[in-house]
């Protein structure tokens, strides 16, 4: 499996790397827009919406993330990585974001922040309409019962049909806290460091 | 309710100080995140217990041993990022949040809507380190290396640039159920934004709880009582 971690410049590219590895997962880190080349490609989020989006179009990253999901290929996006995925997000006075998702992002209230530990739980088989999911079967377990780490001010609403996703949190339960529909995945929270859970599941999704 | 831990690198290998006097040494920081991750800590917060006479150099030093860690817990890093030269150093560690404290006391507005742009708002925590002296709190100004009256402190350019203040008790760090709650009396912070350092013990925990304080730093010496991570999240649960 090709996985390429893509890196404009901003971001925790050591720790998604580090992620991949300890599921025995190999990647590349990609810099320049023209070498985007793989089956998986990971959108790494840190930093606010303005400047990501500023990276990505100046770099015409852009335009590379939908030739790569236009040839087939699957994408990944974390935290920031996912929120710029939708049509715009309310950060830094309005940002127009990339699309892909039928969606926006907004202030998960004002002067709130959301950082901490949640539960997550689903069973792979609930994914099975979208192209995402499992396909490398690289483990037996089909239900994830673990808790996963979050650090945002911003959420998704997403307003797809036939998607699945499960919300952040009982409090936070309007935004998505893993999205997935067709050959996206988005993941609000940081699986690269949520610690065991983060590890299955790569493992289960892949 | 977060339980975390606070590591302090010095030197590139951690340490365990104790009233920010005696200073006892603690190995290679990779041995002491492979502990703390055992024990399922939520975040680790890496502090540089630096002053006024710390240099690029040994910043430099210290982040490379950082950005050798493999770690899959949440980490803060702070002390010593000043100027944009240290923020650059910083892209690309497993961090994901960074602390800053003379930057706040300064109110270097640029250095910190930098740290923001490359980090996101949500990232950015304050650290104070405070003591009461003859009635009064102080802040420890660690870049002009003296404290300084808590009054002269800015505190609405810190709730409007930090996401997060972690209160650090500086006589109390390295006991146990020492943390002075009296240093949070008046404080106009929230308190599910507030995190406490310093002293802090399976009682200070329970407190911290019922008080609806965001997170709980403890001391590393819990690396030398092991059972101690399992043993705060328990009582974290019975408060």
């Amino acid at each position: 499996m090709k996985v390429d971690i893509l890196d404009i410049g901003s971001g925790n590219i050591s720790s998604i790397k580090n992620w991949l590895q300890k599921a025995n997962i190999s990647t590349r880190v990609v810099k320049n827009a023209q070498h985007i080349e793989s089956e998986l490609l990971i959108l790494p989020g840190v930093g606010s919406a303005g400047s990501y989006m500023d990276r990505l179009i100046d770099g015409n990253y852009d335009v590379a993330i939908r030739e790569h999901l236009n040839k087939g290929g699957r994408l990944l996006g974390i935290c920031l990585g996912f929120q710029i995925m939708t049509k715009y997000s309310e950060e830094d006075g309005g940002v127009n974001c990339l699309g892909l998702i039928d969606g926006h992002v907004e202030r998960i209230g004002s002067g709130k922040s959301h950082n901490g530990w949640e539960p997550l739980q689903f069973r792979t088989d609930d994914m099975n309409e979208q192209l995402f999911h499992n396909q490398y079967k690289l483990t037996k377990k089909r239900v994830l019962n673990g808790r996963v780490f979050y650090n945002h001010e911003y959420g998704v609403i997403n307003k797809e049909d036939k998607s699945f996703s499960t919300p952040v949190s009982t409090d936070f339960p309007q935004y998505d806290g893993l999205f997935v529909k067709d050959k996206i995945i988005g993941i609000q929270f940081h699986p690269e460091k949520s610690q065991i859970t983060g590890l299955d599941l790569i493992s289960m999704i892949l | 309710m977060r339980i975390g831990s606070t590591v302090l690198l010095s030197d590139q290998n951690c340490i365990q100080s104790y009233e920010w006097k005696l200073k006892r040494p603690l190995g290679r920081i990779q041995g002491v995140f492979d502990s703390l991750e055992e024990y399922h800590c939520d975040e680790v917060a890496i502090i540089r217990p630096v002053r006024d006479n710390d240099s690029v150099e040994d910043f430099r030093k210290d982040i490379q041993v950082v950005k050798e860690l493999s770690s899959m817990t949440p980490i803060s890093f702070g002390g010593g990022v000043r100027t944009l030269e240290h923020l650059k150093l910083l892209q690309d560690l497993p961090i994901e949040r960074l602390i800053f404290s003379s930057a706040f006391l300064e109110k270097d507005e640029k250095l910190i809507l930098a740290a923001k742009n490359l980090f996101g708002h949500q990232a950015i925590q304050c650290l104070l380190p405070i003591i009461t002296k003859d009635g009064e709190t102080w802040v420890f100004h660690s870049s002009k290396n003296k404290y300084i009256p808590f009054d002269s402190v800015d505190i609405d350019f810190i709730n409007e640039f930090a996401n997060e203040v972690i209160l650090f008790d500086v006589i109390h760090e390295g006991m146990t159920n020492r943390f002075d709650w009296s240093l949070l009396e008046g404080m106009a912070f929230d308190s599910k934004k507030t995190v406490i350092s310093g002293g802090v013990g399976r009682k200070d925990i329970q407190i911290a709880k019922a008080n609806g304080i965001a997170s709980v730093l403890v001391d590393n010496k819990i690396l030398h009582q092991e059972y101690s991570i399992s043993g705060y999240k328990h009582a974290t649960k019975l408060s």
